[in-house]
């Protein structure tokens, strides 16, 4: 971490100079707002964050805020988000994407970051729709949901990605939308803190292509706050109980905060690498390795 | 006396053939001998056939050699699958298991006598002296003691070592069932003596080890800090060495959850500022395409070894091709140059890989670096290697000046722009797989992406001319040419002492750098030659193909092809060289003599 105070960031020093490509309206650019904030309420100096995405409308946040980013390839910014905190580990890192990008195309690499608890804050901009490609059914989309490519209605099932990350042991699970911005950008801040793997599902709207009930005003007659409700964000299965009405409820806040978060997979490569590195030949020397005598 | 031996084993996979061949490599360097030893398997997880060669030879050994001088079946159905692998000819001794009942006259090779057929109680001597069948191998290593004069002494030091901790019971045993193999070698001489002559060499330190270990090792000393990949035959040792090693030096491993993980991470790393790579085979490499290509037009250095198996698809997945070098070069969509490199050996894979580090960091590009199966799982001695003679390149960071109001991809004389990573002050950018301005912002702009192509293609213009990355042996004026790289180079160097030992006027062109093809040194290699072969291990002659592509090859040049498991023995090169310089002399006669 740095020695900069916490007061010394504005928001506006994490936005950086290009105009997002999104419609006007979209919930995305809330959520950049929000990513700001947290950003800024953290103070860690833009340089020292990564910010990875993959492909599709929301995979091109990193480009609209001042850290490095990384604008990569479909559903794999999971993949190199770790190969970042991995290979320097001081870095903040962030990664973020559409729910086609995380639950489908990339659907598998969620289950083994999850696992193997490095400290990487994902934050999924869910519209249950394909924007970029303009309209398509996406893993999120309700059964039934007429798209151009369900012509007929959709007869798959939804993913709930906040049931798939709770199952798979996430430390950090928490839901915002732009119906509430300060609450997002205070969610966003408490996953960023969070050490260990940390999951944000943002219910980000799609002006373009999404439903009704899926605009700002639909999802505000859904929305609840966990923190109101009285959920206790230590109970897993509390929270995998409310998290089974994802779809009909938008629960907003934190649905489970490990209270005692176990090592992150950082800790323990440090931890291997100390115990290793005292037996450490020059690597000059590494083919004496293969001496036979 | 011999000055070179090449054994042929087989057995059953519990028959323990593979770690006699160890043994026997291992005895024969610790007598001051060169070797190379080859292993080769059915699929089967356990059980099934397996075989090795070993080479063992008074001088470096270029390759696993031709026709078997030794041929040992522990039992006939195991031997006769791996075909053309374990070439048996008129000059081979074949020592076989007696309890398989067949006569020595009627062993079951087709259109061959060897020199000596003997019928050997391999797994009765061993149930007599070791009280178990498990010390055939030990037997045979015994037998090869006896009556080729190869580690007599060394091979039971070595198995004294191995087995020491399970204890001297066992190490008797295994002593006894070795004396028993020597006793009856000693006591049933060859017909003529096949004892190879003493190394000279006697106690100098050599190494021993394979492709895959040899590559990992090479990256490390590269400077190599992160391995991210997946499992997949035959390269899976690459990162296998990782996980041993990397961690003494600050490094880090990821084993992924797939391919795409594994070189997704090792792209993440790389932006990350460190040297990173993945190891991979045919599968994995079609796998890895998009993300090769995301890391071209982000110019991030990163190595990926392809240890080529026969393909496609599943393939041959435990047998040597060099079937992916199309691939190599060419897969990941759109207009993109990414270097391929290849090693000829164990030895040289150290030198090749740390080539290919230095050009990805230098040119901020994926590479490959195609090594095979036969490389990667093939065990070399190796004489020491002086590691200060290799110079390690480190990409090009921006100085300070440059990180105010840097500019991530800025064009520069030689295309390549300084490069930063988070975590430097001023230096943040945006890396992106969509075309993108020199500052890194996305764009569609048709004169941006002709721009940038030109940066990204063009900077690749001064490796054409690596000449040091080419070999060139034989006469330089000579009219008749062989080019071959990988695995099949050892072959063809071997091919040409053959062929100039008879006369011919021949040369030969090893290339370790397979793409961008350079035509400027192929140009100079083939304008004197007027027929030649362009060998590889493929079944649609890619090497020919692609140099076809780009040079003007001599019309009296062409391709020597063979798909996997069909494997080339110097001999069948001087072969075809023979037949390539009798069309040449009758083409010569033609224009002495025009026909009316």
């Amino acid at each position: 971490m740095s020695a900069t105070g916490t007061c010394e960031y504005q928001p506006k020093d994490y936005k950086s100079d290009l105009k997002p490509i999104w419609c006007p309206g979209c919930g995305d650019f809330s959520v950049v707002q929000g990513i700001y904030r947290a950003l800024a309420a953290i103070g860690r100096p833009p340089h020292e964050i990564a910010f990875v995405s993959g492909i599709g409308c929301s995979s091109r946040i990193p480009g609209y805020t001042t850290a490095y980013g990384f604008n990569s390839v479909h559903g794999r910014a999971l993949p190199i988000a770790q190969g970042i905190k991995m290979a320097n580990p001081d870095l903040t890192v962030l990664a973020a994407g559409g729910d086609g990008d995380g639950f489908s195309i990339g659907g598998g690499h969620i289950a083994h970051l999850i696992r193997r608890n490095m400290d990487i804050t994902y934050i999924v901009m869910d519209n249950q729709i394909y924007g970029l490609t303009k309209g398509q059914l996406s893993p999120t989309s309700q059964k039934g949901r007429v798209t151009c490519t369900s012509r007929y209605g959709s007869m798959e099932e939804p993913v709930n990605p906040l049931l798939y990350v709770l199952a798979y042991g996430a430390g950090f699970v928490a839901q915002a939308s732009p119906t509430d911005l300060a609450g997002m950008a205070a969610t966003i801040e408490e996953a960023i803190r969070y050490p260990g793997f940390a999951f944000v599902n943002v219910q980000s709207p799609c002006v373009t292509y999404g439903e009704e009930a899926q605009q700002i005003k639909g999802l505000k007659s859904i929305s609840e706050s966990l923190a109101s409700m009285g959920h206790n964000p230590a109970d897993r299965l509390a929270a995998m109980d409310l998290a089974q009405q994802y779809g009909q409820k938008m629960h907003l806040g934190v649905f489970y905060r490990n209270p005692e978060p176990p090592p992150t997979y950082g800790d323990l490569v440090k931890e291997r690498q100390a115990l290793l590195s005292k037996d450490a030949q020059p690597k000059e020397r590494i083919l004496d390795l293969f001496i036979k005598k | 006396m011999r000055k070179d031996l090449v054994f042929g084993m087989a057995g059953s996979g519990g028959d323990g053939i593979v770690s006699a061949g160890d043994s026997l490599l291992q005895a024969a360097a610790a007598e001051g001998y060169h070797g190379v030893m080859t292993k080769s398997f059915g699929s089967q997880i356990r059980g099934g056939e397996s075989s090795c060669r070993v080479r063992i030879s008074t001088t470096p050994v270029l390759n696993p050699g031709g026709n078997l001088d030794v041929a040992v079946a522990l039992n006939w159905d195991d031997f006769l699958k791996f075909g053309a692998e374990l070439p048996v000819s008129g000059t081979t001794v074949v020592i076989y298991e007696a309890a398989t009942n067949i006569p020595e006259d009627q062993i079951p090779l087709v259109g061959v006598t060897p020199l000596q057929v003997i019928a050997v109680p391999i797994a009765g001597m061993a149930k007599e002296t070791a009280g178990t069948e498990r010390a055939k191998n030990t037997v045979v290593l015994g037998l090869i003691a006896g009556w080729f004069g190869i580690g007599a002494v060394a091979v039971m030091k070595g198995i004294r070592k191995k087995l020491a901790k399970k204890g001297e019971e066992l190490v008797e045993a295994n002593q006894r069932a070795f004396d028993a193999g020597r006793a009856f070698a000693l006591a049933h001489p060859l017909k003529a003596s096949m004892n190879i002559v003493a190394s000279e060499t006697k106690g100098n330190v050599k190494l021993i080890t394979d492709g895959n270990d040899m590559s990992a090792a090479a990256a490390i000393f590269a400077g190599c800090q992160f391995f991210g990949g997946y499992p997949i035959t035959p390269s899976t040792e690459v990162m296998q060495f990782f996980t041993d090693h990397v961690w003494r030096y600050g490094g880090s491993v990821l084993q992924a959850e797939d391919e795409i993980a594994g070189i997704g991470a090792a792209v993440g790393a790389s932006f990350a500022g460190k040297k990173s790579m993945t190891a991979t085979s045919g599968p994995g490499l079609s796998l890895k395409s998009e993300m090769m290509g995301l890391a071209s037009i982000a110019e991030l250095p990163l190595v990926i070894i392809d240890v080529q198996r026969g393909g496609p698809s599943t393939g041959l997945p435990t047998k040597t091709e060099q079937s992916d070098l199309f691939a190599a070069a060419f897969s990941a969509h759109g207009d993109v140059i990414r270097p391929v490199l290849a090693p000829t050996s164990v030895a040289d894979t150290f030198r090749t890989t740390i080539e290919a580090f230095n050009i990805a960091e230098y040119y901020q590009t994926p590479v490959i670096v195609l090594s095979d199966q036969e490389i990667a799982a093939r065990k070399e001695t190796l004489d020491p290697i002086d590691t200060s003679q290799f110079k390690i390149i480190d990409r090009l960071r921006p100085t300070g000046a440059e990180l105010q109001g840097y500019t991530r991809f800025k064009q520069t004389e030689n295309h390549i722009s300084p490069i930063s990573h988070p975590g430097m002050l001023g230096g943040t950018y945006l890396a992106s797989g969509i075309e993108h301005s020199e500052s890194g912002a996305p764009t569609n702009s048709g004169s941006v992406h002709q721009r940038m192509s030109d940066k990204r293609t063009k900077k690749f213009d001064p490796l054409k001319n690596r000449k040091d990355l080419f070999e060139i042996t034989g006469n330089p004026d000579a009219p008749l040419a062989m080019v071959a790289w990988g695995s099949v180079a050892g072959i063809c160097r071997e091919a040409l002492a053959m062929a100039q030992a008879e006369g011919m006027n021949v040369k030969l062109l090893v290339p370790y750098l397979l793409y961008p093809v350079a035509e400027g040194v192929y140009n100079d290699f083939f304008a004197s030659v007027q027929k030649g072969l362009i060998i590889d291990q493929t079944h649609l002659a890619q090497t020919f193909k692609l140099l076809r592509m780009h040079i003007d090859l001599p019309k009296g040049v062409q391709p020597l092809s063979r798909s996997g498991a069909n494997p080339f023995l110097p001999g069948d090169i001087v072969a075809a060289l023979h037949h390539l310089l009798s069309e040449l002399q009758r083409s010569h006669e033609g224009e002495l003599q025009p026909q009316e």
